[in-house]
């Protein structure tokens, strides 16, 4: 296939001694797949190889630990024990059954790490404590610095026995490579320190061991950082006379871009759905005017739409798209085939992915359900599953609720052969999937439902607006079984007076979404959630000209927005629009228009008086027709609850939950005698 | 002596001592099953003389699983097995922690719906969980039991069913959490009971002991010790023992909490709840007692008192594990200085539970038993006389750890300490609020090296010439200096190190250096000495009348790092409470007298905040210069490699002593032999 519109993107690339059949690489990032015993585990093998079915044209793995000094989070991978090989063959094995070629990425964290699972000094430069893990590291010796240099090129060597095609050197955002390289970091004094070519010696002596020990056949390809965004951090300049001499000095590939220091701006490497798409354009395409060793350019690529006209434009030779692969393992075949369309296109939450791995938990995704599972569920269906050899009409399925939950069972159920109707009481798909994404800024938030309601039709289900279930409209279907996924309503907070009640102006957060109500004037929103809810409406209402003031009893607002990286532009945000934020405020009671809130910590009571209350609280979950469904129907047919009707929380658990419940359902009807017709 | 060391009977089996090993959880699993090292860690306590091993709570339903190391019911029979030997190794008694988190869990792991009695979304996490079922319900109680079922074909000697802290039996049993309409919400014991129940009905002539939370620390709705006492009462017949706690959604630090908590402060609930149990059922349910009882001394009295019948203490046998066996010789017992640093381990990056002074524990499979010998392959012992094989410089936590395992491993060993005292910087911090456990720990180490034949001489500076003319092994242990200011400052302006206010309020002249004065803090570290200066401070410019405090962070919140050790929000109250105002995500950009410039981490907008004073509580260098005189071939230890923490500080001493050869390796004029 030519690739059709994507000419730049399927065209093949020479890197060192391979041939890269497209310019789309899965780069390296973190899974937390390792085992406890710090080897590659299965699903690691059966993650990557899920990216190279998917059409993926390099794959480069995350960073493996060179020496036991560098542990700096639970599940990273122990290269400095030979007995990663066999974890390394399986992996490189599933891979290469794809045709697909895989690189290590190899590293040493130096200060961007602590001590808590080494029990050992950390090592760095200089004794800079890192601002994420504080930790006073050791200055290294020469012989210090010598054993690096040789762990580097001994796990090198190590990668190529475990079968992969090369290494990549992450000498980016958390690295000692970038440590000494970095004027905040490199304090020293010795011909390690102080000018370009002293701070980047362990760059050129690490390069020169690995592909020595590696011999000239191995890929190697250095990744640096463009512009640390941090005080006397490397900037561009920099990067760019760096990429030069290690050009010059030869036994590289290829040059890998980054941005940002992992432990200092972390926001900016892996950026959320408020940064602009390809805001690190600039790195690679500075680099590659300088250098004639191929580039990779990344930062939210999103659909291979971007990544094509970026290469036609001639920024870089590759591109780097992971969380776009995260999404969609396919993303790169359907890309080649032409139906983009048909892409789980990555949201840019950062909820599931980012947002997992700082909390030391497995890599998932919050719109595919098979993400980080994939050694034990495969990956995501592509087209409906063949029951030919059913001797009966398809079991039927009733879906009550269009929103992600629902969307998902009846997409999941329908791939695994059922017939499918969805029943959706409002004229739209995506329940307060669909609310949260009519805020401005959290618009590609909305993509979940567009992917979500093109992956039901494309499998055939029965997709009914304007349709509220019922007892008897489901009965009317005669289905199998049914999946309740009704959601949640807004619930009032008992110090909130009804409306007719003095409390007109006391609405929640759906109410401002949904358009319901119009706040005007001064508002306190109140944030009893800590995500998105509090912080997006808030902004909505200051674009319309309010005076906001968010308020949370708990120590900071929207807590989990420093989860998913959104913290740091919230702020940027909130402080242009006059957003004022409080903490440690509970609130007590509305009357006479005056909201008293009590100031937990020391017990003291205030009191605003705004025009407007805007409440972001947990929802109610909306079961009625659950139980009327188990009373009734419950004996004759399975009735299963998912999403917020079963505990109102984030989209990913009504996904995983709809997943779930479809394919159960789905074994449960298609694997089970002939039923009894359902009547 | 004493109680603790005396027997005590609970339902049909004997306890050899009076001191409890209690559920604490550690992360040595493997995967969600117990692990050879949880058996390692278990077999040393039950070494130690303790009397009951209460093993880490295992969750008895697939709908909980609150922590990623949280051992599984189900995978626990050879866990469970292997532990009931070694504890019966010692005619020590184990039983197995069990639970169910409900609301208090997370959905991380499992990616399942949480269960609880209702929808109230738990404190920390925010997450809302399904309002359960009767039949959710009944598969609770049916895990209960079929949980004691396998404790008890596995060799323990019985269950503790939890209904304390991150419990869902205590989320039915309290008004914060259960709001409901039915059966179980107008009999809030019932759940309870039918566990118990469970759990009698699968435990043959095993003991069901109970862990209550008797005061949720939230009158408004949570339970109150009174109601706690009835519902002890009530709850008796059904059990063996009940180990009375406290803390509940609002206090989950409080149930094990820091120092600034103070010691037993758990005995007087439990002696009006066993009060309340001698009236209902007699003194068949004996009581343990809990909350940061660590000494000998507190345990006696709890018992002598007529509060409760036995101690819970899990923290004491940390640091150390012969704490029963010593208390029987009246040996010194090294000390718990309640710091939470290495043992409070419900943290999303698992690590291994330990002990700052004991590096051992949690790490029995990997590091070597500590050594008591005293026999050198020479025949050599180490309060022999003879000129030292080993010279110790430095009598700070590092040194005296290192002088103190080198003369158990029968070596010759020296300290100089330049200063007139042990302890180098945690002496030093433990002037401040809730740290003055550090001096018994300093001590405690002093004192065993000095038994150990270990020579300690303070004013005692070591020069390079010295080093240099020595002839046996050396350990640096010289600790830290101030590290040159990260910020711009003005000649003019007026700026000391935490070290100095340590030290000035040692001296009784804190209130002086504060006087009339408006004082800033800068806090890059986020570390509990910040803190701790900060009130002192704080306090003294109360004192004086002066403006509140401001103390600037770069996080947050005040105090980010102490989430580990539970003391994260409360050190914010702390502060707040003493009037200070934290002034939170600035970086600092400048002093000059009598202001100082920052910077929003986020924003970039500028702000300049009036200061007279401004103390700095940056992290320190290493303090080097005689490693570097004497050609920095000698091995360093503590924050002479990098400064820390006292946990580093042992752990490295310790290593290192564990290091040295046991024969001299150079003559006097510095020849390798």
């Amino acid at each position: 296939m030519s690739g059709g519109q994507y000419q730049h993107l399927f065209s093949p690339l020479a890197i060192g001694s391979l041939t890269i059949q497209n310019r789309i690489v899965f780069s390296a990032h973190l899974t937390n797949y390792a085992r406890q015993d710090g080897k590659p585990s299965d699903q690691h093998a059966a993650y990557y190889e899920a990216r190279a079915a998917g059409g993926a044209g390099l794959i480069i793995t995350e960073e493996h630990s060179v020496h036991p000094t560098d542990w700096p989070y639970e599940k990273m991978i122990h290269a400095f024990h030979e007995d990663v090989v066999p974890g390394y063959r399986k992996i490189t094995e599933a891979v290469h059954r794809h045709g697909v070629p895989i690189l290590a990425q190899i590293n040493h964290n130096g200060g961007q790490a602590s001590s808590m699972y080494t029990r050992l000094p950390v090592w760095a430069p200089s004794p800079v404590p890192d601002p994420l893990f504080r930790e006073v590291p050791k200055a290294v010796e020469q012989h210090e610095i010598d054993e690096i240099i040789e762990s580097y090129a001994v796990v090198a060597a190590r990668c190529i026995e475990g079968g992969f095609d090369g290494v990549e050197l992450q000498c980016s955002h958390s690295s000692i490579v970038r440590g000494f390289l970095s004027n905040a970091t490199n304090k020293r004094t010795d011909h390690y320190g102080g000018s370009l070519e002293n701070r980047a010696r362990i760059l050129h002596q690490i390069v020169a061991a690995v592909r020595d020990r590696m011999g000239p056949g191995p890929v190697l390809g250095v990744r640096l950082c463009g512009d640390e965004l941090i005080e006397d951090g490397t900037t561009i300049d920099d990067a760019v006379a760096i990429a030069q001499q290690i050009e010059t000095n030869g036994g590289v590939d290829y040059i890998n871009t980054s941005i940002g220091v992992a432990t200092a701006s972390l926001f900016m490497i892996e950026a959320s759905m408020h940064i602009p798409p390809e805001y690190a354009m600039f790195i690679p395409s500075a680099i590659r005017k300088a250098v004639d060793l191929p580039v990779i350019g990344v930062g939210r690529f999103k659909d291979p739409i971007q990544a094509e006209r970026a290469l036609a434009e001639g920024h870089a030779d590759m591109i780097g798209i992971v969380r776009g692969q995260i999404a969609d393992p396919d993303f790169v075949k359907k890309a080649k085939a032409g139906r983009p369309e048909d892409t789980r296109l990555c949201l840019s939450c950062n909820q599931e992915c980012v947002g997992r791995m700082g909390l030391n938990r497995w890599l998932g995704c919050i719109e595919n359900p098979y993400t980080g599972r994939e050694a034990d569920l495969g990956t995501p269906p592509d087209q409906v599953a063949s029951v030919e050899f059913l001797s009966r009409p398809r079991p039927k399925l009733a879906v009550v609720g269009g929103g992600p939950a629902g969307l998902q069972a009846a997409s999941t159920a329908a791939a695994a052969g059922l017939d499918v109707t969805l029943f959706e009481a409002s004229d739209k798909l995506g329940g307060q999937v669909r609310l949260a994404a009519s805020i401005p800024n959290r618009a590609e938030f909305g993509d979940l439902v567009r992917n979500l309601g093109a992956e039901c039709r494309r499998f055939g289900v029965d997709v009914r607006l304007d349709c509220p279930a019922t007892i008897e409209s489901i009965e009317a279907l005669g289905p199998d079984a049914v999946v309740v996924a009704t959601g949640a309503v807004a619930a009032r907070p008992w110090w909130a007076p009804p409306p007719e009640d003095g409390g007109a102006t006391v609405v929640d957060v759906l109410d401002v979404v949904s358009g319901a109500a119009e706040p005007s004037g001064s508002v306190v929103v109140i944030d009893d959630v800590g995500f998105h809810q509090a912080t997006s409406v808030a902004e909505l209402l200051a674009d319309r000209g309010c005076q906001v003031e968010v308020v949370t009893k708990a120590m900071v607002v929207g807590q989990d927005l420093g989860v998913t990286l959104d913290m740091e532009t919230w702020w940027v945000r909130a402080s242009a629009k006059g957003i004022v934020q409080s903490t440690d405020l509970v609130a007590m009671g509305y009357g006479d228009g005056t909201l008293t809130l009590l100031h937990h910590p020391t017990g003291g009571e205030q009191t605003r008086s705004p025009d407007w209350v805007v409440i972001a609280a947990p929802p109610q979950p909306k079961t009625d027709l659950y139980h009327q469904l188990q009373d009734q129907l419950g004996q004759r047919m399975p009735i299963r609850r998912i999403g917020d009707c079963l505990a109102p929380r984030r989209a990913h658990a009504a996904v995983v939950e709809g997943r779930r419940v479809g394919d159960e359902l789905a074994a449960e009807l298609l694997t089970s005698p002939h039923p009894e017709p359902a009547r | 002596m004493n109680m603790i060391g005396d027997p005590l009977s609970i339902g049909r089996v004997q306890l050899p001592s009076r001191v409890v090993f209690g559920p604490i959880a550690t992360n040595l699993a493997d995967g969600r099953a117990f692990s050879d090292r949880h058996t390692a860690f278990y077999r040393e306590r039950a070494a130690g003389g303790c009397g009951m091993v209460v093993t880490e709570h295992a969750s008895v339903h697939e709908t909980d699983w609150p922590y990623e190391r949280c051992p599984d019911a189900t995978e626990a029979s050879r866990g469970w097995t292997d532990i009931a030997k070694a504890c019966a190794e010692f005619d020590i008694v184990a039983v197995a922690g069990l639970n169910h988190a409900g609301g208090q869990s997370t959905s991380a792991f499992s990616q399942r719906e949480l269960w609880a009695p209702s929808d109230e979304p738990d404190v920390n996490t925010r997450e809302v969980p399904k309002i359960m079922e009767q039949a959710d319900i009944e598969a609770v109680v049916a895990g209960f039991g079929a949980a004691t079922a396998l404790a008890t074909e596995s060799g323990m000697a019985g269950v503790e069913v939890n209904a304390g802290q991150f419990s869902l039996l205590r989320q039915f049993l309290s008004g914060l959490t259960n709001r409901r309409g039915d059966a179980y919400g107008e009999d809030k014991t019932l759940l309870v009971t039918q566990v118990l129940a469970a759990a009698r009905a699968n435990v043959g002539d095993g003991i069901v002991g109970l862990r209550l939370s008797c005061d949720e620390m939230a009158p408004w709705a949570g339970l109150t010790p009174d109601a706690a006492a009835a519902v002890a009462a009530q709850l008796a017949p059904l059990v063996d023992y009940i180990t009375v706690v406290r803390g509940a959604i609002f206090s989950v630090a409080e149930t094990r909490p820091t120092a600034h908590h103070g010691t037993g402060f758990n005995l007087e609930l439990a002696g009006a709840v066993r009060g309340a149990v001698q009236e209902a059922v007699g003194d068949s349910v004996p009581i343990i007692g809990q909350g940061s009882i660590v000494s000998v001394e507190a345990a006696e009295e709890a018992m002598a008192s007529g509060r409760c019948d036995a101690v819970e203490m899990t923290r004491a046998q940390l640091a150390d594990a012969q704490l029963v066996a010593k208390a029987r010789s009246s040996a010194p017992i090294r000390p718990c200085v309640l710091c939470n640093q290495l043992c409070n381990v419900r943290d999303n990056r698992n690590p291994i539970i330990s002990c700052i002074a004991n590096p051992r524990a949690g790490h029995e499979t990997t590091d070597a038993p500590e050594p008591t010998g005293v026999t050198t392959p020479t025949g050599a012992t180490g309060s022999d006389a003879g000129p030292p094989q080993v010279l110790v410089v430095g009598a700070g936590p590092a040194g005296l750890e290192a002088a103190r395992v080198a003369a158990g491993r029968g070596l010759r060993v020296q300290v100089r300490e330049a200063a007139e005292r042990p302890g180098g910087m945690a002496a030093t911090v433990a002037t401040a609020p809730a740290h003055a456990r550090l001096v018994d720990l300093i001590n405690w180490l002093a004192d065993d090296a000095t038994a150990r034949g270990v020579e300690i001489s303070y004013n005692s500076p070591v020069t390079a010439d010295e080093l240099e003319g020595f002839g046996g092994q050396v350990i640096l242990a010289t600790g830290s200096t101030a590290a040159p200011r990260l910020f711009k400052a003005s000649d003019d302006a007026d700026i000391v190190d935490a070290v100095d206010v340590l030290q000035a309020a040692a001296g009784g002249e804190l209130e002086a250096l504060v006087d009339g004065k408006q004082v800033a803090v800068w806090d890059p570290t986020g570390g509990a000495g910040a803190i701790a200066v900060t009130e002192m401070v704080a306090w003294a410019v109360g004192n004086k009348g002066g403006p509140p405090v401001q103390f600037i962070t770069p996080d947050a919140n005040a105090a980010t790092m102490l989430s580990l050790t539970g003391d994260l929000a409360g050190a914010n109250v702390r502060l707040q409470q003493a009037g200070v105002d934290i002034v939170k995500r600035q970086r600092m950009v400048s002093v000059s007298r009598g202001s100082v410039e920052t910077v929003h981490a986020f924003t970039g907008e500028r702000q300049t905040i009036a200061a007279d004073l401004l103390i700095d509580v940056a992290a320190r260098h290493p303090e080097e210069s005689l490693w570097n005189d004497a050609g920095a071939r000698h091995v360093r230890a503590g924050d002479a490699v990098a400064p820390r923490t006292v946990a580093e500080a042992i752990r490295e001493g310790r290593a290192e002593a564990m290091a040295l050869p046991l024969a001299p390796t150079r003559t006097l004029d510095g020849e390798q032999l």
